[in-house]
């Protein structure tokens, strides 16, 4: 649309962000306040000192490090576990031609939508029976059985828009097909594969239903459990809570960004291509 | 290729590519989705072994309890409002996206946000800001005058469910927003200026042009946004964790409740069975919407 009438648009756009970071605002507020003015009546929102310290002391009070830790494991494992079965069924799915293929993207489209919660029962019972509970193998395997069939979808579909003859050439010239997708479609392709691979690793960073069920431990809760467990003790250190916070989705939001064009597509698929 | 050998030929080698990722489905998707619907049909134990068969008990357990009929309307009052605001906020925001004025870009970036954060993380940050005494809400809310005196959120059902509600609906309006921008931006520029040209008024292309035009995505989206919102287990549960009591648990909470805190797994299978046939009917209209709007594979 042409630049005109455009004064409505600031005050209108300014006042949804306002909304809609209106809880980053607190958490960085509250991250930089000390105690007695997280726990001041009325609240305010600029610190009247600065505390920089509440970054430091979360390592020392709480077990960050192993959280960061156990959350990084589990996602790198999922990711790497995930793209392990994805690579081959995305290049199936994208190039081989085979019976009842549309039912199969079909069936993996509706898999996509099934929510952990009507398995968590069962999972529980079968992550039991092989002596998994409370390793972080039991999420990285639920993490990447869960992100599967959407990865097999958003990277079946970079592989489609590679065109075939590049691969026929490397074919031609004696490659063998293994060769073929390692050499020549996969760095093609790359852009797409970095998508899959960051989807995966947030998905997995981020979860929270599979730890709170399968970890018990202290020691091996991942970020979203641990900063969980900050709640619930008698006293909330809400400035310590929302620092760690603040350092748990930085990573995961700068991530996000390289990938939400791609998920909006692989989401909507044809609706949004025009 | 070459015939002879089985992995030789084309449906062979899709065979074996294929093969690892569907048993790695099978045994950690499939598998538990059998499990959970045969469990729903026996006695369990505490300890979640079957112990003797049951038939349609656990269903019926459920049913006679006036408490799953609160809890069904209360899921499907709670997707219905949120999935309904997010789709009129995301449109609002998506239409105001489409304006080409300057900080576009840095206004779109921001938007998307909500969505790239962690949800249980953001369900902890709401937590502390919902706080009433030390909150910045009810804070902000106190100063601007908007309430007289805001309802201490998560202490009370009612008003426990819509802060449960509004952060559901956080959480979901950066998706919405940007796939209605990437639908009005598909929509050629042409029809509009031929809109114009018959002397159409705004809200006329607004209804007879972008309206129209929007309506594939406007069914997938929320079609999405319905399976996303009947699912969203991580909001409900860091924020009051299905209370007071259970005044604020939609199905899913209640069937993680249970499961886990009541260790009635039966019953909580026969609701997951319930629940899973539910969205088995969205997901399959979904995929049809999906296909429809220019198919792929």
């Amino acid at each position: 649309m042409r630049r005109r009438n455009l004064y409505f648009v600031y005050p209108l756009i300014v006042f949804i962000l306002l909304v809609l970071l209106f809880p980053f605002f607190v958490m960085v507020s509250t991250a930089l306040k000390p105690l007695e003015e997280v726990y001041a009546t009325p609240p305010h929102w600029i610190p009247r000192t600065i505390r920089w310290a509440n970054f430091g002391d979360i390592w020392a009070k709480y077990p960050m490090g192993a959280y960061f830790k156990n959350s990084f494991i589990v996602a790198l494992g999922a990711t790497l576990v995930n793209m392990a079965f994805c690579i081959p069924a995305a290049y199936a799915v994208a190039r081989l031609r085979f019976r009842s293929k549309s039912f199969i993207m079909y069936l993996i489209l509706v898999v996509q939508m099934f929510s952990p919660i009507i398995v968590v029962i069962s999972l529980f019972k079968i992550i039991a029976r092989l002596g998994l509970l409370n390793t972080l193998l039991s999420l990285i395997l639920t993490n990447s059985v869960f992100t599967l069939t959407f990865s097999i979808w958003l990277l079946g579909g970079y592989f489609r828009n590679v065109p075939k003859e590049i691969e026929e050439a490397a074919l031609i010239d004696g490659c063998t097909r293994l060769q073929a997708i390692v050499r020549v479609l996969l760095p093609v392709a790359m852009p797409g594969v970095v998508t899959t691979i960051i989807y995966t690793f947030i998905t997995a960073w981020n979860e929270f239903m599979f730890a709170l069920t399968f970890i018990q431990s202290m020691d091996k809760r991942p970020l979203t459990l641990g900063l969980y467990n900050f709640i619930g003790r008698w006293t909330v250190q809400w400035q310590y809570l929302m620092a760690a916070a603040l350092l748990a989705l930085l990573p995961v939001v700068i991530l996000f960004f390289f990938i939400e064009r791609e998920l909006v597509h692989g989401l909507a698929g044809g609706a949004v291509k025009g | 290729m070459r015939r002879g050998k089985f992995w030789k030929t084309e449906s062979g080698l899709a065979f074996f590519f294929l093969l690892p990722a569907c048993v790695f489905l099978l045994l950690f998707m499939f598998y538990p989705i059998v499990y959970v619907i045969l469990m729903s049909f026996f006695k369990v134990n505490k300890l979640g072994d079957l112990v003797g068969f049951f038939g349609f008990g656990n269903f019926r357990f459920m049913f006679d309890r006036p408490e799953f009929w609160q809890i069904i309307v209360r899921s499907c009052v709670w997707t219905a409002l949120a999935v309904a605001v997010k789709t009129g906020i995301g449109l609002v925001i998506a239409l105001l996206l489409n304006v080409d004025f300057r900080g576009r870009k840095v206004a779109r970036g921001l938007v998307i946000i909500p969505w790239a954060s962690s949800v249980p993380i953001s369900a902890m940050i709401w937590q502390w800001t919902y706080n009433n005494d030390f909150g910045l809400l009810n804070h902000t809310l106190r100063t601007l005058r908007i309430f007289g005196e805001p309802p201490i959120w998560l202490a009370e059902p009612r008003s426990a469910f819509f802060a449960n509600l509004w952060v559901d609906i956080w959480c979901g309006i950066p998706f919405m927003a940007l796939v209605f921008l990437a639908g009005l931006q598909a929509i050629p520029q042409e029809l509009y200026e031929a809109a114009e040209v018959d002397g159409a008024t705004p809200f006329a292309k607004f209804r007879f042009v972008t309206l129209p035009l929007l309506s594939n995505v406007l069914t997938v989206a929320t079609l999405l946004s319905i399976l996303w919102t009947f699912n969203d287990f991580n909001v409900i549960y860091v924020l009051t964790g299905g209370g007071p009591g259970t005044s604020t648990d939609i199905l899913i909470t209640y069937i993680y409740k249970y499961a886990f805190q009541y260790l009635r797994f039966g019953p909580a299978a026969a609701m997951a069975v319930i629940t899973f046939v539910i969205l088995l009917t969205v997901s399959i209209l979904y995929a049809r919407s999906y296909f429809k709007g220019g198919g792929v594979y």
